[in-house]
């Protein structure tokens, strides 16, 4: 196969440079790039941590941080998503075994999981808009939703992104392009755990420290 | 071209799986936040040595996940994935750190009141 002599080539066969050389594979490739964008959703994380800790003293008299969090539910979360996160770790040693129906299982698990921490999420939220406690309140409470929320959003779509790769893990089987979209979740679902590290120490325990 | 396709299960990136690890991260982890949780449940510190326990034990916290959970290391299939990271967390203390001390050093500066 040789490139240089097209000059007309279409676009979607054009090939890099050296296509001989023995480099990334197709799911490498796609890993790497996809990790790359899971390091610049960091960089947005940055930014609402730095909104929050500029923010968190300014709560216009309304509601501080000391009222918002609780502690018990928090940790409670943090079971979940570590919990969610360890069960889809179970799904990928299922993959590596080749078993469709292990792996499609404790992605369930991870699935009901999480599901289970936006539950408590959505509720604890619920409950604090039904005390007038609302994001337009005050600087804290503004930054206090939207980085919570930026997070349980994360959730949401990985969880939607879950039950697509079961429904291709069951009609496709692990073809290369199945197998990099979950090795490509795996790094999503556990960013989150990373990402609910931070929220916990410096939102949750901070808030009543 | 001969078209040999390679079985996808046997890519570097799958063969990395483990339960054993991922078990680790995930008892390291809770255990290290369930230490946080107590030192602040407790009050066991003051203000400011509470903040610095906490603030070390979510370090540990995001260090035992990169290596247990993320795999970041210095192995052929993954070292790109850790010299990214890396480099992206100069990037993270700048925009953090950098940000905060404008702001805190215009608090210092600047009377604001009646803001919220």
């Amino acid at each position: 196969m040789s490139s240089n002599e097209a000059e007309t080539e279409d676009a979607g066969s054009i090939v890099l440079w050296n296509d001989a050389h023995p480099g990334p594979d197709m799911i490498s490739t796609r890993t790497l790039g996809f990790w790359l964008y899971m390091l610049t959703d960091a960089m947005l994380f940055a930014s609402i941590f730095t909104a929050y800790a500029i923010l968190w003293h300014n709560n216009a008299g309304g509601p501080g941080a000391e009222q918002v969090v609780h502690l018990v539910p928090a940790f409670v979360e943090t079971a979940l998503v570590f919990a969610s996160v360890f069960a889809f770790g179970i799904a990928m040693a299922a993959l590596k075994r080749g078993r469709q129906g292990s792996v499609v299982r404790w992605i369930g698990v991870a699935f009901l999981l999480g599901a289970g921490f936006l539950g408590m999420e959505i509720h604890e939220f619920a409950a604090l808009a039904q005390q007038g406690i609302v994001p337009e309140r005050s600087g804290f409470l503004s930054s206090y939703y939207t980085l919570v929320l930026t997070h349980g959003l994360h959730m949401l779509f990985g969880l939607l992104w879950m039950a697509v790769m079961v429904a291709q893990v069951l009609r496709q089987g692990f073809t290369e392009g199945v197998v990099y979209r979950l090795l490509n979740l795996r790094i999503f679902w556990h960013f989150q755990a990373l990402i609910w590290v931070f929220i916990f120490t410096f939102v949750y325990l901070q808030g009543k420290l | 071209m001969s078209h040999q396709q390679p079985n996808p299960l046997d890519h570097p990136e799958v063969r990395l799986a483990s339960t054993r690890g991922y078990l680790t991260g995930f008892l390291l982890s809770l255990a290290l936040m369930g230490l946080s949780f107590g030192l602040v449940a407790t009050h066991a510190l003051s203000q400011f040595y509470g903040r610095v326990a906490i603030s070390t034990i979510a370090l540990l916290g995001v260090l035992a996940q990169t290596h247990f959970l993320f795999h970041l290391d210095w192995s052929e299939t993954q070292r790109w994935h850790t010299l990214g990271f890396w480099l992206t967390v100069p990037l993270l203390v700048l925009l953090l750190g950098l940000s905060i001390w404008m702001f805190h050093s215009l608090d210092a500066r600047a009377v604001m009141s009646g803001m919220g």
